[in-house]
């Protein structure tokens, strides 16, 4: 039987065939080709889409080019959210890849975060970190390490190096094992056609009488729509990482083990598609 | 450090085994007909190169 920390890999090395599209509204000197790349599911599009912006500036005039951003059938795609989130909320029954518009003018002030470089994504990534930790952890564990461990983390993000990366994470991982888990789990639940961005309140692993606390127990707390009753029809997929786990899963094996870099459990709660 | 130790064994088995399976089954949707696309981020490896 795969162990566990097989999990942690398949989290990390998880994928997306994506198909960038110019938006044909853009103006090019010749015509725009399609470009398609394997996006990693625990990163952000504008840390992994340089190709995609050389790409399409080929064929574009400077004075033609803006900030580039992104949108799928008409939805602009949060940047600070990770990759597979986006995906699972929005386009997880559809046929693959994943077709993407690419933008480079009328930048949705509304709808999108400016993302001018790498350096407000890490200032996003590290904030999520210690947020993360200080509902864990009181940010002691955060707070004990060393700039250049801070550096780690969004390192191995950046540079897709899963080993650079846990040989740091774990010590954010880790709890006194008489306390049985965190001291709240960081989780975010996401509702597809809301115009709430996410559930986030504080939810702890185990009950005051010591009992696991498992997915189940999250949802019928914070999102008791997503639970189908007895003989009811389900109307819900509750998404993580693309998959979808079982109600009794514990919730402190799942922050630990299906949690995105940033340490946040990203829950997609997504209509059951009715055809 | 794992929570599973306060369960049996019969207990844990249905969860995790779930999510081993539903891994290999995303695996399969969405990289097994893509192999062939580029990688977002590439592996950097390093090579030394002498001065002479």
């Amino acid at each position: 039987m795969a162990d566990d920390k097989d999990v942690l890999r398949d989290v990390w090395f998880g994928r997306i065939p994506t198909c960038f599209t110019l938006n044909p509204d853009e103006i090019t000197e010749r015509e725009a080709e399609p470009y398609y790349l394997l996006l990693p599911r625990v990163s952000y599009l504008p840390l992994v889409t340089d190709k995609v912006k050389k790409h399409f500036h080929k064929v574009m005039k400077a004075e033609d080019v803006e900030e580039m951003w992104f949108e799928y059938e008409g939805t602009p795609l949060k940047w600070h959210y990770p990759i597979g989130v986006l995906f699972d909320l929005h386009a997880s029954n559809t046929v693959l890849p994943w077709s993407i518009t690419v933008h480079f003018k009328s930048f949705p002030d509304r709808d999108l975060l400016h993302c001018p470089s790498n350096s407000i994504i890490e200032a996003h990534f590290m904030s999520s970190i210690k947020e993360a930790d200080a509902l864990k952890h009181k940010s002691q564990v955060v707070n004990d390490m060393q700039k250049k461990d801070h550096k780690q983390l969004w390192m191995g993000l950046q540079n897709d190096k899963f080993d650079q990366f846990w040989a740091m994470n774990r010590k954010l991982m880790e709890y006194p094992t008489e306390e049985g888990g965190f001291r709240y789990i960081p989780f975010r639940i996401y509702q597809a056609l809301s115009e709430r961005l996410f559930i986030q309140k504080l939810f702890r692993p185990v009950s005051p009488e010591g009992n696991t606390h498992t997915l189940g127990d999250l949802l019928k707390e914070m999102y008791p729509d997503a639970l189908t009753n007895d003989g009811e029809q389900k109307r819900y997929q509750v998404l993580i990482h693309g998959i979808e786990p079982l109600l009794e899963t514990p919730l402190q094996w799942l922050s630990e083990h299906l949690s995105h870099p940033d340490n946040f459990l990203h829950i997609c709660a997504i209509p059951v598609p009715t055809d | 450090q794992s929570l599973s130790l306060s369960m049996t064994p019969t207990q844990t088995a249905a969860w995790r085994k779930q999510i081993f399976e539903q891994l290999s089954e995303r695996s399969k949707r969405e990289l097994d007909n893509f192999k062939h696309y580029e990688q977002a981020v590439e592996q950097s490896v390093w090579v030394k190169k002498g001065a002479m």
